[in-house]
C-alpha cells in the first residue's frame, strides 16, 4: 500500500512544490510547440459549452490540507484551488508556455533586468474593485516578501521589491536583481502569482480575480466556489458552482467517480486506468507532459565520485522496462535531460542506450565489484515523489550486473527534511518546466536542495549567461552546451517523461489532452452537458 | 499501512476488574432468597453509603485522569520534537530555501526552548484555545470540532447496532452450544475476523454501492453545514464495516462467558433447587456474563474513537483518526496536541463509565 501511495502520489502531489517549477520556456520566444497534444479523445460530444451546474472534482493530496494563500500554496490542492480563485498575469497554454492573461502587454529589456507590465483594461476583483497598478505592486511585494516565508522565495527573491515603479494606473515597472532576469517572471508566477487587491488577506479576505469566488472552505475536506460574473474572459466560466473534494485514497476517489458522487478526477494512477478505459460513462484524458522521473546520484559521495560508476548507473537502467512495469507504460524514454518542450532543448544529443555489459565492465574497472548502495524513496505525499515500484524495478536490474541496491523507504517529512540533499541515491520527480526554471531547482548553483551536488564551472557560466539573455537565438546555443555537459557529467538519471491521466464522466465538457499537466484545472473552460 | 488496521482485540483480556463468575450477583441473590425469612436489609441506608463511596471514587478517578492528561500532553509534545524534520520544513517542502525555512521557524516559535514552546501552548489551551493549525491557518478547535462530531456519531451508531447484535447472537449461540448453527456461525465469525477491515470495507463498497447493488454512496462526502441526520446514508457503509470488524470478538466473548457461567456451581445448584430454567438464564446467568462484555465494549469504543482510520480512508469519512494521522505526517503540532488530548479524555471517560457500570452491576464491589 505504501508503494501504491507513492505511485499515485507522484502525479498529483508532485505538483505541490514542483508546481513552482511549472513553466514553459517560451514567453520571450513566442514558442509554439509543433508536436500535437496527444492522447486519445475519449468521446465525441457536443462542443458548444452549456451554462450551469455544479462540477465536482476529486483530488488526492496526501496529508497536507493546505490553505487559500494566493502566493504561498504549499500543496497541490492549494495550487488547484488557486486556479479557481486567482487570475495571474500569465496562464499556461496547452503547450505549457505562459500566455498573457491579466497582462495586456509585457516588455522586457535585453538582459531582462527590467520588466514593464501593463494590465488589461477594466479588470475587476470578486468584490467589485477595479484592478489597478497599486494591486499589481501590492501583489508583487507580497509574493516576494521574505517574511511570507514562501517555498518559492528562491525564484522571487530577485525581484527588486523596494524599487517597483508605477508608471500609470495600469502599468508597473519591475526591476530584477542578480542577473537572473528570466527566473522570476513569468513562469514562476503562473502558479503562485495571483493578482490580489490591496485589502487581501488569505484567511479573512481571500479575494482574487479568478473564474470563481469562494463560498466555503473546509480544510482537508472540500471547498466550494461560485461563478464570478465579471471574469475577465467574457462569457466564461460556464459552471454555476465548482466543488473540489479532498480524498485520501485512490480507490475511494474512483468509486466516487463510478457511483456519480464526483464528475472528474485529475492525475489518476496509471494502474487504475486499464479497467476504466472500457467504461462507457468515463472519459480518459492522456496528457503527454514533460514532467519527468529521475534517480539522483549524489556526486559528492562514494561511489559516485568515480565517473565510471556514475556512467555505469546510467547505462544499467533499462528505461523501457521501468516505464512498462512501474508506470504501467504511461511514459516516454528520456535521455537524462529535462525540459524537452523548451525551444532551447538540445535534441541532437543521442539517446543513451541500455548497456548492461558496458556497465558491468565500468564497475569492474572502478574496482567496485559487489557494490552496495542505498536508494532512498519518499512516499510521494509531498513535493517530490519517489515511488518504490521504480526503486524495486531498478534494484532488480542492478542485481543483474552485480550491484546491490538497498531500498530505503522514508516518510515525506524525512525525505524532504534536513538530510534532503544527503541521500546517496534517491528517486525524484518534477512537473514539466523550462530549462532555466528546472535547472534553478534541480542541479544549478541556484538550487537550494541540489541532491546530485552537480557542480561544473562551465555549466554555471553558461547557465548564468542564459538566464539573463532574452534573445532566444542567442540563448539556444548556451543551453545546448549546458545540456551537453549535463548529459556527460550530470548526476541525474532522467529515465522517463511521464503521461498524466485524468478521468471524467462523459458529461464533462471542455476537457482535451494537453502537453501541460492540468486540463482539469481550467475551470473557466469546463462545462457540464446536462442533456447527457 | 499497519496503522490502518483495526486493533486485534482478541489478545486483550477485558477483565481488568477481575470478577470470578461464581461470586456474582446471582450468588448474592440466592443468598438473599435463602435469607428471605430474616430481618429485611435496610436498603435505603445502605444505598446512600454506597453512592457516597462511589461518588468519592469517581471524583478521585476524574482527578487522576486530569493529571494523566497533563502528563500525556507533555509526553506528546516531547515526542513531536523527536520526530525527524519539523513543521517548517514539512510545510515548505523539500525545495524551499534555508532562509525561508529559518523565517518560518522563527514565526512558528520553533527556535524557542522546548519549555517555552510548551508554556505558550498550555496557557491558552487551559482556556480552551488550542491555537492555529500550521497547515491550514485555521483555529484548531474549528478545524477538529466537526471531525470530533462525525467520529462520535459514527461511534454511537456503531455501538447502537453492535451491542444488540452481539448480545443477541452471543446469547443465542451460548444457549445452543455445539449445535450446527453455533458451529457454522463461529466458523463464519472467525473468517470475518481474519479478513482485514479494509478488505471488508472494499467488499462492502463493491457489494452495496458499485458493482452489485447501488444502494448506498461509495464515499461519505458529509456536508459540514447540513445536519447529520439528513445524511445518514453516508454512515451506513462505514458503520457496517466497523460493526463487522468488531462483532466476532464481542460475540465470542459473550458466548464464552455465558457458557462458563452456565456451567458454574451456583447455576447448577440453582437448577438443583428447582428454579425455573428461563429464570436462571435471564435473571442469574446473563447478568453475570455481561460484566466482561462491558469492559470489552469499553475497549472497542476506545479503539474506534481514534482508530477508525481504515474507514476514514476508504470512505473518505471526515473523522478524527485521519486528522491525527495527517497532522503527525506533517508535524502540525497544535492539531496533534488537540486531537491527542481529545482522544485521551475520551478513553479515560469511557473507561471510567465502564468501571462505574461494572461496579454497579457487581454487589460485592458496590458494597465494598
Amino acid at each position: 500500500m505504501a508503494s501504491e501511495l507513492s505511485r499515485r502520489g507522484f502525479l498529483i502531489q508532485g505538483a505541490a512544490l514542483g508546481g513552482s517549477l511549472l513553466l514553459g520556456g517560451g514567453l520571450l520566444s513566442g514558442c509554439q510547440d509543433d508536436k500535437a497534444a496527444t492522447g486519445h479523445r475519449a468521446s465525441v460530444q457536443s462542443t458548444t459549452p452549456q451554462y450551469g451546474g455544479r462540477l465536482r472534482m476529486g483530488i488526492i493530496d496526501g496529508s497536507k490540507a493546505g490553505d487559500l494563500d494566493a502566493h504561498k500554496p504549499t500543496t497541490a490542492s492549494a495550487i488547484i484551488r488557486g486556479f479557481a480563485l486567482y487570475s495571474k498575469l500569465w496562464e499556461w497554454s496547452e503547450h505549457m508556455t505562459p500566455d498573457l492573461a491579466l497582462a495586456e502587454e509585457v516588455e522586457v529589456n535585453d538582459d531582462a533586468t527590467l520588466w514593464t507590465i501593463r494590465l488589461k483594461k477594466d479588470l475587476e476583483f470578486h468584490h467589485g474593485k477595479t484592478i489597478t497598478a497599486d494591486d499589481l505592486i501590492f501583489s508583487t511585494r507580497r509574493l516576494s516578501d521574505p517574511e511570507l516565508a514562501s517555498p518559492y522565495l528562491g525564484y522571487v527573491k530577485w525581484i527588486d521589491r523596494d524599487n517597483l515603479v508605477k508608471l500609470d494606473e495600469r502599468t508597473v515597472q519591475i526591476p530584477i536583481r542578480g542577473g537572473t532576469g528570466l527566473l522570476s517572471l513569468p513562469d514562476a508566477w503562473v502558479n503562485f502569482g495571483g493578482i490580489v487587491p490591496v485589502d487581501y488577506h488569505p484567511v479573512t479576505n481571500p479575494v482574487g480575480a479568478g473564474p470563481f469566488r469562494l463560498k466555503e472552505f473546509v480544510p482537508g475536506q472540500r471547498s466550494v466556489f461560485t461563478r464570478f460574473e465579471n471574469f475577465y474572459k467574457s462569457g466564461q466560466p460556464y459552471l454555476d458552482e465548482l466543488e473540489i473534494i479532498d480524498f485520501k485514497d485512490e480507490y475511494a476517489r474512483i468509486s466516487a467517480l463510478l457511483s456519480g458522487q464526483i464528475d472528474m478526477a485529475n492525475g489518476v494512477a496509471p494502474e487504475q486506468i486499464t479497467a476504466l478505459k472500457r467504461h462507457e460513462a468515463i472519459q480518459v484524458i492522456t496528457n503527454q507532459t514533460h514532467g519527468f522521473q529521475s534517480i539522483d546520484l549524489n556526486l559528492s559521495l562514494p561511489p559516485f565520485q568515480d565517473d565510471r560508476v556514475r556512467q555505469a548507473f546510467r547505462l544499467m537502467i533499462d528505461r523501457q522496462e521501468v516505464i512498462d512495469r512501474a508506470l504501467a507504460g504511461q511514459g516516454r524514454i528520456a535521455n537524462d535531460l529535462y525540459a524537452p518542450l523548451d525551444p532551447t532543448f538540445n535534441s541532437a544529443i543521442p539517446q543513451r542506450q541500455y548497456d548492461p555489459e558496458q556497465a558491468r565492465s565500468l564497475i569492474k574497472q572502478a574496482g567496485y565489484e559487489g557494490l552496495t548502495v542505498e536508494l532512498t524513496v519518499g512516499p510521494g505525499l509531498s513535493a517530490v515523489a519517489g515511488g518504490s515500484p521504480v526503486a524495486q524495478v531498478f534494484a532488480a536490474q542492478a542485481k543483474k550486473i552485480g550491484v546491490n541496491i538497498k531500498v530505503n523507504q522514508v516518510d515525506a517529512a524525512t525525505f524532504g527534511g534536513p538530510k534532503r540533499a544527503d541521500w546517496q541515491l534517491s528517486c525524484n520527480s518534477k512537473l514539466g518546466g523550462s530549462f532555466l526554471h528546472t535547472a534553478a531547482t534541480v542541479d544549478s548553483f541556484l538550487s537550494s536542495a541540489n541532491k546530485t551536488h552537480f557542480a561544473d564551472e562551465r555549466f554555471d557560466a553558461l547557465f548564468r549567461q542564459a538566464i539573463s539573455t532574452k534573445d532566444l537565438e542567442k540563448r539556444t546555443p548556451l543551453v545546448h552546451e549546458a545540456q551537453q555537459i549535463q548529459h556527460e557529467k550530470g548526476g541525474l538519471i532522467i529515465w522517463s517523461y511521464v503521461n498524466t491521466l485524468d478521468l471524467a464522466a462523459k458529461h464533462v465538457g471542455g476537457l482535451t489532452p494537453e502537453r501541460s499537466h492540468f486540463p482539469t484545472w481550467r475551470f473557466d473552460k469546463l462545462w457540464l452537458n446536462q442533456s447527457v | 499501512m499497519q496503522n490502518l488496521e483495526l486493533k486485534d482485540f482478541s489478545s486483550v483480556t477485558p477483565a481488568r476488574i477481575s470478577l470470578p463468575a461464581k461470586a456474582g450477583p446471582i450468588a448474592l441473590g440466592l443468598a438473599e432468597a435463602a435469607e428471605h425469612t430474616g430481618p429485611p436489609p435496610s436498603h435505603v441506608r445502605k444505598k446512600s453509603i454506597v453512592s457516597a463511596n462511589l461518588l468519592k471514587w469517581i471524583v478521585k478517578r476524574t482527578l487522576s485522569s486530569i493529571l494523566g492528561l497533563f502528563a500525556i500532553s507533555i509526553l506528546v509534545f516531547v515526542a513531536t520534537q523527536a520526530l525527524p524534520s519539523d513543521p517548517a520544513r514539512v510545510i515548505l517542502g523539500p525545495e524551499a530555501s534555508e532562509e525561508a525555512i529559518q523565517t518560518l521557524h522563527h514565526q512558528l516559535g520553533l527556535d524557542q526552548s522546548l519549555a517555552a514552546q510548551y508554556g505558550h501552548w498550555i496557557k491558552p489551551a487551559l482556556l480552551g484555545d488550542f491555537g492555529i493549525s500550521i497547515d491550514s491557518k485555521m483555529p484548531v478547535v474549528d478545524l477538529i470540532a466537526g471531525k470530533v462530531k462525525n467520529t462520535l456519531i459514527l461511534l454511537g451508531l456503531t455501538l447502537l447496532v453492535l451491542i444488540p447484535a452481539a448480545f443477541t447472537l452471543g446469547i443465542y449461540l451460548a444457549l445452543h452450544k455445539d449445535a450446527l448453527l453455533d458451529r457454522l456461525t463461529i466458523s463464519f465469525l472467525i473468517f470475518v475476523k481474519a479478513v482485514p477491515s479494509f478488505a471488508i470495507a472494499y467488499g462492502l463498497v463493491m457489494l452495496l454501492s458499485t458493482l452489485v447493488f447501488n444502494l448506498f454512496p461509495a464515499v461519505s462526502l458529509i456536508q459540514a453545514n447540513q445536519p447529520l441526520w439528513s445524511q445518514l446514508q453516508f454512515m451506513v457503509l462505514p458503520m457496517l464495516t466497523l460493526v463487522l470488524s468488531s462483532l466476532p470478538y464481542l460475540v465470542r466473548l459473550i458466548r464464552g462467558s455465558l457458557i462458563e457461567v452456565l456451567q458454574s456451581d451456583f447455576i447448577i445448584s440453582a437448577h438443583l433447587r428447582g428454579l425455573d430454567k428461563k429464570q436462571i438464564i435471564w435473571k442469574y446467568a446473563i447478568p453475570n456474563a455481561v460484566i466482561p462484555a462491558i469492559q470489552a465494549i469499553a475497549l472497542i469504543s476506545s479503539v474506534l474513537l481514534g482508530g477508525a482510520l481504515v474507514v476514514e480512508v476508504v470512505f473518505a469519512y471526515p473523522g478524527i483518526g485521519s486528522a491525527l494521522n495527517a497532522a503527525v505526517d506533517i508535524r502540525d503540532i497544535p492539531v496533534i496536541q488537540a486531537v491527542v488530548i481529545f482522544l485521551a479524555s475520551g478513553v479515560m471517560a469511557i473507561n471510567l463509565l465502564a468501571d462505574v457500570v461494572t461496579v454497579l452491576l457487581t454487589p460485592k464491589l458496590r458494597t465494598a
